[in-house]
Formats: C-alpha cells, sequence, structure tokens
C-alpha cells in the first residue's frame, strides 16, 4: 500500500508539472485582462513535440542527444524524493536534502554540455549566465533545507516533513519562517521566473534558459521543458511538504489519501497565484543585480540557520 | 603473507630501477622494469587489503641498514594510504609504458623508469614509516625524486624557477615537520612512533601546542593549503602527465596521512581550536582553490588549483573531526574522518584521471591551452567518454565517487547543529553553506572545462586534427573510471573499511552510519533506467546546421570560450581576482577609430603580492646585511665557530 502511495505521489509531481505551467500562464494572462490559452496547452505542446523530429546540429557529438535524457531522469529522481501525500517518498526515507540539491545539480551540468555542443555562441551565453545564477543560488537552497533539518533533527525529507506534520502550525518558529522566504527566492532563481529570467522570452540576448536550449528540438525539447516543469512543481511540492505539510498522511486509509490530495492542491494553488501575480508586477531584473537577489535569499537563509542554534 | 606481498612491494621497487639501467637497451627486456613495478604496486595493494580486512599490524625492521631506529610498520591507516598508492599508481604505470615512449628520448625515459619507481617507493616510506628518522628519510626522498622527474622535461628559464619555488616551500615545510618530531623528543628521546605516542599525555600543553602547529604549517605545505599553496600550481603542471598524477593525486595525500598521523595518533586529539583551525585552513583552501580554477584556461593549471579545492574539503573533514572529538562526540568525530579518508580515495582517484586525460589530450593535439581546444570527443570518443566521468566525479555528481565523500562531510556538518555548544553549531553550519557554495563553483568550473575541450568546435587545426590515444593509455584511464563509478554507485563498499579506520583512530566511537549511503544504488538505479527509457523510445532525428540567426558562416571563433563562459562568475567573484588589465589602442588618441586594439589581463595571486613578495624582500635585505660576515678571511670563520661552540656550551650549562 504505502508503495502504491509513493508511485502516486511521484507521479503527480511529474503528472501536474505541465499543468502548473498552464495554469500559471492562464492566471497572468487574465491579470494582463486577456482571456489566455488553456491550462492544459503544455500538454499538447508536450504531445506536438514529442511527435516532431529531433534536429541535431551537424557539429554536435552523442551527448548532445543523451543530455536531456540526464536532466529529465535527475529531475524526476528528485521527484521521487518529496512527498507529498504521505510522509514518505519513492526512493526511501534515506535519500535526503543533500541528494536532492546535488541532483538539480547533475541534471544542469548535463543540460550546460548538451548547451555547448552546437558550437554557437547563444549556448555558451545562456550556460555561462546559468552558471551564475545556479551557483550562487546553491548556498541558499541548501542552507534553507538544512535549517529545517537541524530543527527537526532529521536529514531525510520525508522525516523533516513527518516531524513538522506532528507540530501545531503556531508552534515552528522564526526558523520557518526565514527558510521558506530564501527557498520561495531561490525556487524562482532556479526555475527560471520572473524576475530572475524570463520563460517567455524571444530575444535570445536576455535569455538564460532558453538559450541554452536554443539549440534543441523536437522529443529532446520536449523532455527538457518537461524536465524544467517538473523541476518547479518539484520546488512547490518541497516548500508546501517541509512549511505547510499539514493535511499529510501517516496511515494508508483511501479516505485518508483524498483528504491529503483535498489539502495539497489548494496550497499548490496558492503558489501558482504568487507566482502569476509576481511575474505581472515585476520586470526582469538586469543580469548583475540577479546576485544580489540570491544575495537576499542567502541572507535570509543564514539567519535560518543561525536562528537554529539559539532556539534550542 | 603479508610479508611476502610487503617485502615484493619493497624489493619491486628497489631493484627496478637498476633492471632500468641495466636492461633498458635490449628490446625485448625493455617492458621489464614497467613489468615489474606493476607486480609489486599488485602486491603492495594485496598486502593493504589483508592489513585492512584482517587488522593485523606488520612491521619491517631494518635498524642494521641504517645508523638511527628505522622501522617500517602497516597498521590500518598506513594500510589504507598504502593502497591508495599502490592502487592507483598501477594505472599510472601503464599508462607511462605508452605515454613514455611517445613523448622522450631513450636518455630521458631511461631517466624516467630509474626515477619512478624510486619516487614510489619513497610515498610508501613515508605512509608506512614507524620511526620519526623513516618518515623523514621518505619524506625528504619524495620531494628530490618529484623535482627530478619535474627536471625531465628540461629546466629552463621559467621551469626553472618554479622548480626553485617547489623545492625552497618544501624544504620549508620538511623543516616544519622535523621541528614537530622533535618537540617529542624532550620526553622521551626515542624515535619510535610508539614511544612517541606514549610520551604524548605527559608534554606540557605548550609543547603539545607548537608541535600541532609545526605538524599544520609543515604537512600544510605539502598538501598545498592557502595560503601554502602557492608551490602546487607551479610545479604541477610543469612535469610530464604521469608525475603530475602522482604529485596531485598521491603525494598530496601523504601530507593528509602525516597530518592524521600526528594529530590523531600520535598526539591523540586535542583542544577544539585545533579543529577550528584546520577547519578555517580547509573553508578558504577550498573557496579559494576553486575560484582561481575557474578563471584558468591552462588545463594543467586548473587541475592543479583543483587540488587546493579539494585539499580544502578534506580538511573541512578532518576540522570537523576535531571538533567533534573535542566536543566529546566520537561518534561524528569519526564519521567526518571517515569523509575526510574517503575524500583523500576519491581525490587521487579522479585527479589522477583528469591528469592523465590532460596528458592524453596533449598527446593528441600537442597543446593544454583550453581556448585552442574543443570538439575533441568527436575525435577522441574513448578519452573524451573517461574524461566526462572524471569531470562527474570531481563535480560531486551523484552517482559518482566525489558525492559520496562530499556527502558524508555535508552529513557531519549539520550534525554540528545538534552539539551543545552554540559557537561550535554555528561554524560547523557555516562551513556547510561554504561547502556547498564550492559544489556549485566546481561543477560549473568542470562543465565549462569539459565543453570548452570536448564539445562544439575545434577552435584551432591541432584540436581538428586530434586522434585518439594508444590502447595502454585508454585502458589504464578505465580503470580509474570504473573504480570513481563503482565507488560513487556503492560507496558503502569504500565507506565500510574507512569507517573501521576512523573508529581505530577516535577512542570512544561506536558504529559508524555509513549505511546511510545504502539509497544510493537505488538513486542509480531510478537514474539509469529513467534516463534509458528513452532511449528505446524510436525517433526520426535529421542533422541541420546550427542556427545562427539565419545567416551563414557560423565559425569556431564565435563560440564562447572557456573564459567567456566563467565570466559572469568572476564578474561576482572580482574582488578575489583584481586582475591587472591593459589595453592598448593605437593610435592611442584615436580610442574610438583604433588601427590596432591588444588586451592582457594578468592575475598574480594577492598572496603572492601582498603576503609573499615582502617576505621576500625582507628575506633578501636581511642577506645582504649579513653579507658584512663573511669576509673570506679564515681566521674570523674560525673565530665564528668558536663563538658558535661557546654558545651552544652555555645553552647547554642552563638548559
Amino acid at each position: 500500500m504505502s508503495t502504491t502511495i509513493d508511485v502516486l505521489q511521484f507521479l503527480i509531481i511529474v503528472g501536474i508539472a505541465p499543468l502548473i505551467r498552464g495554469v500559471i500562464s492562464r492566471v497572468k494572462a487574465r491579470i494582463q485582462n486577456r482571456r489566455g490559452a488553456s491550462i492544459f496547452r503544455p500538454y499538447a505542446d508536450l504531445w506536438k513535440l514529442f511527435h516532431k523530429e529531433d534536429l541535431i546540429p551537424s557539429t554536435a557529438s552523442p551527448f548532445f542527444r543523451v543530455c536531456p535524457m540526464i536532466l529529465f531522469a535527475a529531475t524526476i529522481a528528485g521527484a521521487a524524493l518529496v512527498p507529498v501525500l504521505h510522509a514518505s517518498s519513492l526512493l526511501g526515507n534515506r535519500g535526503d536534502i543533500i541528494l536532492l540539491a546535488y541532483l538539480f545539480a547533475l541534471g544542469r551540468f548535463f543540460l550546460v554540455l548538451g548547451s555547448q555542443d552546437g558550437g554557437s555562441a547563444f549556448g555558451g551565453m545562456g550556460a555561462g549566465r546559468e552558471a551564475l545564477v545556479s551557483t550562487l543560488a546553491e548556498a541558499p537552497l541548501l542552507f534553507g533545507l538544512i535549517a529545517v533539518a537541524v530543527t527537526a533533527h532529521t536529514t531525510s525529507i520525508a522525516g523533516i516533513v513527518g516531524w513538522t506534520a506532528a507540530r501545531h502550525p503556531l508552534e515552528l518558529s522564526s526558523v520557518h519562517a526565514f527558510a521558506f522566504a530564501a527557498l520561495v527566492l531561490v525556487t524562482i532563481a532556479e526555475t527560471g521566473r520572473v524576475p530572475v529570467d524570463n520563460p517567455t522570452t524571444h530575444l535570445e540576448l536576455t535569455m538564460i534558459h532558453e538559450a541554452m536550449v536554443l539549440e534543441y528540438s523536437g522529443p529532446s525539447l520536449a523532455l527538457i521543458e518537461w524536465a524544467s516543469a517538473t523541476k518547479l512543481s518539484l520546488m512547490f511540492a518541497l516548500i508546501i511538504s517541509l512549511f505547510a505539510p499539514w493535511g499529510i498522511v501517516t496511515g494508508g486509509s483511501v479516505l485518508g489519501i483524498a483528504i491529503a490530495l483535498a489539502a495539497y492542491l489548494p496550497k499548490i494553488g496558492l503558489l501558482v497565484v504568487f507566482v502569476a501575480a509576481l511575474e505581472s508586477s515585476m520586470a526582469k531584473l538586469r543580469m548583475y543585480l540577479v546576485p544580489e537577489f540570491l544575495g537576499i535569499a542567502s541572507a535570509l537563509s543564514v539567519l535560518a540557520v543561525v536562528f537554529t542554534v539559539f532556539k534550542r | 603473507m603479508i610479508e611476502i606481498l610487503f617485502n615484493s612491494l619493497l624489493a619491486g621497487l628497489l631493484i627496478s630501477p637498476a633492471l632500468t639501467l641495466l636492461a633498458f637497451r635490449s628490446r625485448i627486456a625493455r617492458h621489464l622494469p614497467a613489468t615489474v613495478q606493476l607486480v609489486a604496486l599488485i602486491a603492495g595493494a594485496s598486502a593493504a587489503l589483508v592489513v585492512l580486512v584482517s587488522n593485523l599490524r606488520h612491521t619491517v625492521d631494518i635498524y642494521w641498514l641504517s645508523p638511527f631506529p628505522f622501522t617500517l610498520a602497516v597498521d590500518r591507516l598506513s594500510a589504507f594510504f598504502l593502497l591508495l598508492i599502490c592502487a592507483v599508481s598501477v594505472p599510472v604505470v601503464l599508462y607511462s609504458t605508452a605515454y613514455i615512449a611517445r613523448h622522450y628520448s631513450a636518455q630521458r625515459q631511461r631517466w624516467f623508469w630509474t626515477l619512478f619507481p624510486l619516487f614510489l617507493l619513497s610515498m610508501v616510506l613515508v605512509v608506512t614509516a614507524d620511526t620519526a628518522f623513516a618518515f623523514l628519510f621518505g619524506w625528504e626522498l619524495m620531494t628530490l625524486f618529484s623535482a627530478a622527474l619535474v627536471m625531465l622535461d628540461g629546466c629552463e628559464g621559467e621551469r626553472r624557477r618554479n622548480l626553485f619555488i617547489y623545492l625552497l616551500m618544501m624544504h620549508a615545510g620538511a623543516a616544519a615537520v622535523f621541528g614537530a618530531f622533535l618537540g617529542f623528543l624532550p620526553n622521551t628521546g626515542l624515535l619510535e612512533f610508539a614511544s612517541l605516542r606514549a610520551s604524548a599525555p605527559f608534554l606540557a600543553p605548550a609543547m603539545r601546542t607548537a608541535i600541532f602547529l609545526l605538524a599544520f604549517i609543515g604537512f600544510g605545505t605539502k598538501a598545498g593549503i592557502v595560503p601554502l599553496h602557492l608551490w602546487l600550481p607551479k610545479a604541477h603542471p610543469i612535469a610530464p602527465s604521469p608525475v603530475s598524477a602522482l604529485m596531485s593525486g598521491i603525494m598530496l595525500k601523504t601530507a593528509i596521512y602525516g597530518f592524521i598521523r600526528v594529530t590523531f595518533d600520535l598526539l591523540g586529539g586535542g583542544p577544539a581550536w585545533w579543529g577550528y583551525l584546520a577547519l578555517a585552513a580547509g573553508a578558504v583552501s577550498a573557496l579559494l582553490g576553486v575560484l582561481y580554477a575557474l578563471s584558468e584556461r591552462d588545463l594543467k593549471r586548473l587541475l592543479a588549483y583543483s587540488s587546493v579545492e579539494n585539499i580544502g574539503i578534506i580538511y573541512l573533514g578532518l576540522g570537523a573531526a576535531l571538533i567533534f572529538s573535542a566536543q566529546q562526540v566520537p561518534q561524528w568525530a569519526a564519521l567526518a574522518l571517515t569523509g575526510a579518508l574517503l575524500h583523500a580515495l576519491n581525490h587521487a582517484l579522479f585527479k589522477t584521471l583528469l591528469f592523465l586525460g590532460a596528458g592524453a589530450i596533449s598527446d593528441s593535439t600537442h597543446t593544454l591551452d583550453l581556448e585552442k581546444l574543443g570538439g575533441l570527443f568527436q575525435k577522441m570518443r574513448v578519452t573524451g567518454t573517461i574524461f566526462l566521468v572524471a569531470c562527474c566525479s570531481i563535480a560531486g555528481l551523484p552517482l559518482f565517487n566525489g558525492f559520496a565523500s562530499e556527502w558524508l562531510v555535508f552529513r557531519t556538518f549539520i550534525a554540528g547543529g545538534d552539539l551543545p555548544g552554540a559557537g561550535a553549531s554555528i561554524v560547523l553550519l557555516v562551513a556547510a553553506g561554504v561547502l556547498a557554495l564550492v559544489g556549485g563553483l566546481a561543477a560549473s568550473c568542470f562543465a565549462q572545462l569539459y565543453s570548452a575541450a570536448f564539445l562544439g568546435r575545434p577552435r584551432t587545426q591541432e584540436a581538428a586534427r586530434a586522434h585518439d590515444v594508444p590502447k595502454p593509455m585508454q585502458i589504464a584511464m578505465a580503470l580509474l573510471a570504473a573504480t570513481c563509478i563503482v565507488i560513487g554507485v556503492a560507496p558503502s563498499l569504500a565507506a565500510g573499511p574507512i569507517g573501521a579506520i576512523a573508529q581505530q583512530l577516535v577512542p570512544g566511537a561506536v558504529a559508524i552510519p555509513a549505511s546511510d549511503l545504502l539509497f544510493m544504488p537505488w538513486v542509480a538505479c531510478f537514474v539509469v533506467v529513467a534516463a534509458a527509457i528513452w532511449l528505446l523510445i524510436p525517433r526520426i532525428s535529421r542533422i541541420t546546421p546550427t542556427w545562427a540567426c539565419g545567416m551563414p558562416g557560423l565559425n569556431s571563433r564565435m563560440q564562447y570560450t572557456a573564459t567567456a563562459l566563467s565570466k559572469p562568475l568572476r564578474k561576482v567573484f572580482a574582488a578575489v581576482y583584481r586582475p591587472d588589465r591593459t589595453v592598448r589602442t593605437v593610435p592611442s588618441d584615436q580610442p574610438f577609430f583604433p588601427a590596432s586594439i591588444s588586451y592582457r589581463s594578468v592575475r598574480t595571486t594577492s598572496f603572492e603580492r601582498s603576503l609573499y613578495r615582502p617576505a621576500v624582500d625582507s628575506i633578501v635585505v636581511a642577506a645582504k646585511r649579513l653579507r658584512r660576515m663573511q669576509t673570506g678571511n679564515i681566521q674570523v670563520y674560525l673565530l665564528y665557530m668558536f663563538l658558535a661552540l661557546v654558545a651552544a656550551l652555555i645553552c647547554m650549562r642552563f638548559v
């Protein structure tokens, strides 16, 4: 039973990832007084891309096609670490915060390799910028997670979630508040949303993530798109599970799972509306202001970590 | 059993130089020295494995050969480093059989095969020495033989200067190590490690501090912790590739061994500030090492800076171990030590592999400048794949071995959050943040290195004409790469036995929670299956030209170079680099319509400028003053000797 739930919650993270994207762009459209595309549009896009041919640059090595696969695999392995409905996860309860951060690094590493294989300037442009953002985001991401882990006395994500779920919301302290703020900022940076990167931009010179994947097309592009949607969905799930897991079940009854799902969807809806509102109300930051943005995240996460020590 | 194996290691390494000198002329016996070395190294590795498994101590006493007590002993800690030396050298010897023959004249080849086993032997001496004399003997020989091997490529101009800095700093370090051992002598008078260990509890606290600081500086110089790393990026890149591989991969680890032997074993741990010192040195080395590596465009110098970074990570683990044992939490101290030792092993594997890979690149393209490479994967499929494994390992990516040891170090830092003292907790948690930043920078650095060298378009004719290297070189590199993957997928294989060593070194440590790493095989299966599914799905693909905004004529000068790739990060960390830039436009009065423009950016490290330069200048000034004493008159020298003798006698009277 518990394995079934683990598979189910894994499929939820990976499966609703395109839907989250669709809803965000729909909400954004509404804020901007447009009608917007269907919220299921990203699924149709993926379907279309999977049925197209793969265009491979003449300079590319065999890595070019392998890189998106590794990116996708590493991202969904991360998704298999995060609990959604039940305080456990598919890759065992030992799979921990450090592994999660480094799985992101694994995917990114191969995406950078893939971007360079075309031998054009755009790949390098994107890769260099992505290196800047992701490197500076790595420390606040781990710091935020460490603060929560130290408070819960375990590094296993499922363990932390179980610990938090057993507490009253008002028992959570400043540590959780700071870590939450830091992780939200990191999520925005890591998943390439405004104000760090604009996922809908069409100008190569301002792109970060999109410049890296400029040479990709067809099924390879579909995998990359799906992986980056999954990353957003995964970060949302992580934030919800770490900071507001209430509703998550420890038993295995069908009713409990249904309640957990019913509790999960509004929370993710809140995050989606938040991101859409943020993207509609802010302009993209200048490239060299991004370190300052991540500096705020780092400062918040350092505060979270320092407070863990004084709080006990 | 152990006796035979260990003695054949010593004998094999001792006789192979003689074999080289005797048999190198003959065509058939030419490969004899290498074969003897391979057999000896395999025997040595087996001896080490036997000791690791059985925990039997093995000693060889050769006092009869030497004026001072000279004993070799293999206990668990020695066996671990012996295994590291022997096992990693096997592929290096195999690689050298092909590499050296392709690059050097017969005479230089003979020199190589004479000095190389002696260099290996000196490192074996260091890690198995059981008396201070044997240790220092091996320590000195190690410096001299490595310097001699560096000279194989000649010693003119800049090379001579770099070699001089190497020798100078090594001897300063050796003096500190010598001082550390002398510190024990007033209490025991014997040179055996056992008696040093027994006398340690009775040392005065000030003397213990002095011994620790001397050991920290002495071994730190060899290990290359910042700011004592100055020699490392100068000496490693100028050696022949197999020698650089040994120097970076193995020789640096003998310093880690020495530090652990003196601090944990002989002194038996110490106050918490020892740990803070090691932790701070580790954090600074790791961060600056990787930042300098990031901005480097010479492949071997980049790898040398990355060694500084990895030594920093090892010192982070050692520092955490010292802090935990001072705080009376032995099981976490043991885990931190396990992390440090595992990282030493991992670094030996992937750094050796990277230097051998660099050798393969220079063998095939005759350059190590990243701006002149590119597109090598198309021409060197095997080397390219192996090099990718090494890059992933050193970047600490999951499924590769670097992740396992970084994970252990991280895990202990997070456990630091549970310590009773607020100060220790905050320091350890902040160190975790430093490690995270270093991990991110290392991943960027090696992704850039790999894409600049192996992907995209070739940037020069040489790179376009590259070809793969001979089979022995490929096999040697493949052996190392396979080990990296095995340890990465099943880290418990290595972490278990290493945990047993750590348990012995930290008194009171109970079982090690290394089983926490058991998730790795599952993650590996998951990732591999999830990636492989897509390979099975058939799809149509077509080869097209790269997108160039619709314009023709995309060429290799338009793709990003390694320097360009790291520009955003270098700009953010500009305070660290502080480069000297000069832009010269001709004619200078028309800056917007130049006939020619040249740009030059030199990065002298700030240490050279602000730490070493004043020190060197003041030494020169002092030497000039002292010159007045040198009259050339023999009576005056006799007077000096007489005065020195009287001074010594007076000292003896009052001490």
